[in-house]
Order: C-alpha cells, then structure tokens, then sequence
C-alpha cells in the first residue's frame, strides 16, 4: 500500500500553562488513506493533539506539517478547505435556524450555484437520516442529531480529510452502526480520517492504525489490519 | 409496598412540534429499585426525566397531560426547590452543572440551599468525595479538572444532598473506561444502600445492575426484551 | 510588606480598594493622583497581583481610555495651545491635563479591583452576605462575573468553527465578510442562552432559594491584622484628604 504522509509531527509539544507539558515531544506521521485512531483516557492531551493538526492551537515547541507545509503558516481558513474538523461539542459549529441551511449556508457564502447545494444538501440529508427534521432548529436537535448534523455539515464541503473528536458521544448502538458505515464509505472514496475516541468498540471496528497517548505522549502505536 | 414515583398517562409535546414525544406513559418506581431506560436518541429519553423532576414545565415549556406523583404527591402542586429536596438529578454535560470557584464550594452549595448543619456538611463533603475517589481534589479549582472528574464532582454534588431519588441523564456518555468504571462502582453502592434510580443510557454495559430494563419507543415506555 | 501566607479577609480587601477608589475620584491634581496610582501599584504587589497578567488581560480596555483620552483632549479650548495646526487648536496644556487626569483615575479604580482577584468569587460573595447583603444578589453578581469568560470563549470557537468550515475571512470582500460575520450572531447568543439555560437548571436542581435562608459552609473571620489593616486604610484616606 502507498501510503501518502498528511499530517506530520515533529518533536511536537504544547503547554496551555507554562512548563506543563499536554503533548510532550511527539514525533509521527499521518497517512492518508489511514482510519487512524488516537485513543487514551481523559486528560491524556487526546484533543489537544487534534487542535494541534488543525492548526486551532499552534505547538509550543517543534513543529506540526500538513503535506509538508508548515501548519503554523496557514489559516484556519486554508486548513478548513482540505480538512474537516468535528469540535467535541458539535453546538459550537453550528451557525444557522435550520437543518437544512446549516448543510448548505459554506456553499452558498461560496457562490456555488443553487441546483448544486440543494441536490447535495439532499443526499447528506438522507444520508445522515436527518430529512425529517429539515426545518428544524439545530440547537434543539437531541444530542445524536446534532452529531450527525455537524458532521453532515462539513461534509458538504467535500474535505479530503476527516478529524472528528469523539463522534460518537451521545450516538445510541444503532446510531453508532450507522456513522461507522458511513465513514467507512467515505474512507472507500478516498477520504482520510483521524478518530479521536475513548470508544474502544468503534475504534477496533473501523480503524486500521491506533495511536495510544497518555500523559502526552504515545505509549502506543499498531496496524489494526490492512 | 410504596411507590416512590407513579406516572399515569402521560402525554407530551414540545411546543411547535406536530407529535407528541411521551405518547401514553405508565411507569412506576418502588423504594430501592434501579430502573434504567433505553431507547434510541430523540425517544424522548430526557423529556421524561425532565418531566419527573419537574424541569418540564418549570423551565422548559411544552403542553402536558397526565399525572406524575413522587410519594403519592402530585409534582404539578410542588415547587421546584421543593421537588429539588427530593430528586437529585445528574446530567450529561459536566461543564454547566459547575459553576463554583472550587470543588467544596461547588459540593456544598446544595445542603447549604437545604440548610444542612455547617459541621455536617464538612462531615458529607468528605465522604462524598471518597465515595466518587476525588479526595486529593477538595481545594482544586473546578475549571482545571478534565470532563470525567467534573462529572464526578457534578454527581458528588448532588449526592452530597442525599435524596431519595436519583435520575441519571447518560451520565457515562463524556467518560473514558476508567470514569466509567469509577461511576459503576458508585452507582452499585448506591443501590446496595437502598437508593431508588433512574438510569437513562444508551450503552447496556453500563445498566448490567438495573432490575428492570425499560425501553421507550414511539412515545410509550414498555418492558425492554432484549437486543 | 509582602504579606506572605496569611489570609487577608476579602472585606479587608473590599474596604481598601473602596478608600483607594474613592480617593481616586475625589482628587482632581495630577500630582495627588500620581501619588495614590504609586500607591494603589504598590498595594496591590504585597497583594501578590499578577499585574503584567491584569495589564495584557485589559490591553483593549487600555486602548479604549487611549482613545478617550485623545478625545477629551482635543475638544477641550482652555489653556496653551500645544499643537496647531493652521488655525485649529488640536492641543492645549489643558486638554492634556484633562486627560492625564482621566487617564490616572481610571488606572486608579481598574488597579485597586485586581486586589479583589485574590481572592475567590465566594469568599467575595461570603464577604458581601455577612455585610448583610442578600445571598441570591450577591451569587447572581458573582455568576454573571463567571460568565464573561465564557462569552468571549464562545466568540473565539465560532470564529475557528466558521473558518474551518474552509472560509478564508481574509480574502473575502468586506460586504461578504459582513455577511459572513452575521453567522456568527447565531451561535454566540443561542450557545450562551442554551448554556445559560442548563446552568440555571443545574442551579435550580440542587435546591437554590429552597427555604428563606440557607446555611454557609464558609465562614469569614476577620483577624487582628485584618482590623488593623482596615483602621490603618481609613485613616489614612481620611487624613490624605484633609491635608489636601
């Protein structure tokens, strides 16, 4: 397999307060084709580590590269046209009244022509299982639909790269089968992912590579299956 | 024998929605019996608890018919703080349920509400905190602890209040292995003491010590038969 | 005096930047103003305030008495001119004097409340209930303190969010970017509303205002130096004042 590099870190660390160390010198590469999982218990600096691919949070120390370009050097907006970034609490990316303007509204600031958005915010919609609460106000969707939704959203954007932080929180057994499918489905068409998860179930399912942290620093590192 | 809570016909809607999410609820609650409810995410899981302790319609809005009864007293003729004394509920999202400057702060601020002897309370706050393994976190500022030990002090918080029942709104969702298994233990303690609970979850290894299993589907709460 | 790791009683506190403030306003001289500002700075270091950390926090804040101070001084005739140009007067002693003053009382009344920070919002709170303020008013204050943090953290993750949704902000014209921004609206009062919602659940489900009256786990005592401290402010306020 050829496995192209996305995201590297270079004796990486970051420090919310000084001397602290939440991520102490990382060193690894993340592929593209991968479902990489990083897994570790609370605290271990888990979501630290995606903030830092995505250049929400900048290292302290060492460096973080996407595709070999430095990471400190882009913006967010930049980052955000290759890669999508599900937050831990999906409220916080949620920007409109509706369901189905919150799937569509990127597109539209970006001039993309309304027969496109509507027939792609209708596939999402049915893929997510979310057509019938089109109409509804995101905020007030339960904890599993909002998930969805977040996810739904970034994905019109069509990101050729995945980071999701704890997407199954609050998802029941059902729910979880279905995102598993679906991000199975995406990993098919190409798109890489990294999971970022306590759920050991979901991780053993679908990833092919677990990075363990703890304390800030990766105690483990294994092919799942290939 | 007592029921602590009865709920007979109970109907719910949430305003401008078309149908109602408790479409036809019976449920009843004896002393000591650990109840825990699953259903999908939407059933209206939540709306129920909520219902129980009173959030609906107190602060919630939403049109309801039925009776709910906690030791035979309608809810609907109760204050808030008065079913607060009673019901202790613990919630998913650890982060709005602390909003003290420090872990005692935060766990005395219930039986200070419920004018709990000062000395007492010292007394409760040192025993909780043993009970949910956070002993060395008493004088910690409750914005440096990690999502699972907030959640052990949220629920200290509401222990330390010692009510007679206990609802639990998917208080494993945010926790890691080792969390999850801290608030098992606590919550198997809790029942060989006698206490009454509902456990709203969606993971059945976390409810392997509910006597009854319950689920909620279309609106109506029946007896769970398996997977 | 570095008071090192005795307690002071947040009353203690209260009191002393109430006489710095006071002082602060009631004295119209630069050179009186200069001499409380030296005092209120050296105050609150045996306080052990963090005070580049206060200066960085109240950066904008800073910017904004800047801005103020410009103005006033601008607008004000009296006094030499300092700066004309042409015919227009931009400059006089007076306007700079008006505004130095301005400039002074503000760091006087923002530096004297950084003493406050050492202690914790409910041994504040304690402090105005056993004044004799009621408990509800005091912990609302004290909540609503707390929530400010969260409202600016709010406005920060929305602008990350919107951006990673692959939205450059900077290369968007600024009538689209407007547009963009009125996005933002959504999120940041919903988010704080909902957030604020649960926490007053949480608040109301562990028995807030459950009877008329509630126990305090926290007890302040006043120490001798904390007596001491306070006689020694007031006097010293009240004879700063008279010799003036």
């Amino acid at each position: 397999m050829n496995l192209l590099e996305y995201i590297e870190f270079r004796n990486t660390s970051f420090e919310y307060i000084k001397d602290k160390k939440v991520i102490n010198s990382i060193s690894t590469k993340v592929y593209k084709d991968d479902i990489t999982a990083i897994v570790g218990p609370n605290g271990s600096g888990k979501t630290t580590l995606g903030k830092l691919m995505t250049g929400i949070l900048k290292p302290t120390f060492g460096k973080v590269y996407m595709f070999n370009k430095d990471i400190k050097y882009m913006t967010l907006g930049q980052v955000g046209k290759q890669v999508g970034y599900l937050f831990q609490n999906p409220e916080k990316q949620f920007f409109s009244c509706t369901v189905e303007e919150e799937i569509g509204f990127v597109l539209k600031i970006k001039g993309f022509d309304r027969e496109y958005i509507d027939k792609k915010v209708e596939y999402l919609l049915e893929l997510f299982q979310l057509d019938h609460l089109k109409e509804a106000f995101p905020l007030k969707l339960s904890q599993g639909e909002k998930q969805r939704l977040a996810i739904a959203a970034i994905l019109a954007n069509e990101p050729e790269y995945l980071i999701l932080d704890e997407p199954t929180k609050g998802l029941d057994m059902d729910r979880k089968t279905t995102l598993v499918n679906i991000l199975e489905k995406l990993n098919e068409k190409g798109i890489g992912i990294t999971l970022i998860s306590h759920d050991y179930n979901l991780v053993n399912q679908i990833s092919n590579r677990v990075i363990e942290i703890y304390r800030g620093e990766i105690v483990e590192d294994r092919r799942n299956k290939d | 024998m007592t029921k602590l809570i009865e709920v007979e016909n109970l109907y719910f809607k949430y305003k401008g929605s078309k149908y109602n999410i408790l479409d036809g609820v019976n449920f009843n609650l004896s002393r000591g019996e650990v109840v825990a409810i699953v259903g999908l995410s939407g059933s209206g899981k939540s709306t129920f608890l909520n219902i129980i302790c009173g959030i609906i319609p107190y602060i919630y809005n939403g049109k309801i018919k039925g009776t709910v009864k906690i030791w035979g007293q309608k809810i609907s003729s109760m204050r808030l703080s008065e079913i607060s004394t009673k019901i202790g509920i613990v919630f998913q999202d650890p982060d709005t349920q602390l909003f003290s400057p420090t872990v005692e702060d935060e766990i005395a601020f219930g039986p200070e509400n419920l004018m709990v002897d000062r000395e007492e309370i010292g007394w409760r706050i040192k025993k909780i905190l043993k009970v949910v393994g956070m002993e060395d976190y008493r004088y910690e500022n409750t914005n440096n602890l990690s999502g699972g030990q907030k959640q052990l002090i949220a629920m200290a918080s509401v222990l330390v209040m010692e009510p007679e029942i206990l609802l639990f709104d998917e208080v494993f969702a945010q926790l890691d292995k080792e969390g999850k298994k801290r608030i098992s233990q606590v919550l198997m303690n809790l029942k060989e003491e006698g206490k009454s609970m509902i456990l709203v979850e969606h993971d059945y290894n976390n409810i392997k010590f509910a006597d009854r299993i319950m689920e909620l589907k279309d609106g109506k709460l029946q007896e769970f038969k398996g997977r | 005096m570095r008071i090192e790791e005795i307690r002071i009683d947040p009353r203690t506190k209260l009191i002393i930047v109430l006489c710095l403030s006071t002082l602060g306003i009631v004295f119209k001289d630069i050179i009186s103003l200069v001499k409380i500002l030296l005092t209120t700075i050296f105050i609150s270091i045996c306080f052990h305030v963090d005070l580049m950390g206060s200066i960085k926090k109240l950066k904008s804040l800073l910017y904004i008495l800047i801005v103020i101070t410009l103005a006033q001084s601008i607008f004000s005739s009296d006094g030499n001119p300092l700066v004309t140009i042409g015919k227009v007067t931009f400059l006089t002693t007076e306007g700079l004097y008006k505004g130095l003053e301005f400039i002074f009382r503000m760091m006087i009344i923002i530096f004297s409340a950084t003493i406050l920070t050492t202690s914790s919002s409910r041994e504040i709170v304690q402090g105005f209930v056993q004044w004799g303020l009621p408990y509800e008013m005091a912990f609302m204050v004290a909540i609503g303190i707390r929530f400010l943090p969260i409202l600016t953290e709010e406005i920060k993750d929305s602008l990350i969010a919107i951006q990673l949704r692959g939205i450059e902000l900077d290369k968007i014209p600024i009538k689209k970017r407007i547009h963009v921004y009125s996005y933002l609206f959504t999120p940041i009062v919903l988010g704080t509303i909902s957030k604020a919602e649960r926490l007053s659940i949480a608040i109301e489900m562990r028995g807030f205002r459950a009877y008329d009256s509630r126990t305090s786990y926290m007890v302040l005592k006043m120490s001798i130096l904390d007596y001491i401290i306070i006689f020694m402010s007031i006097v010293t306020t009240i004879i700063f004042y008279i010799v003036y």
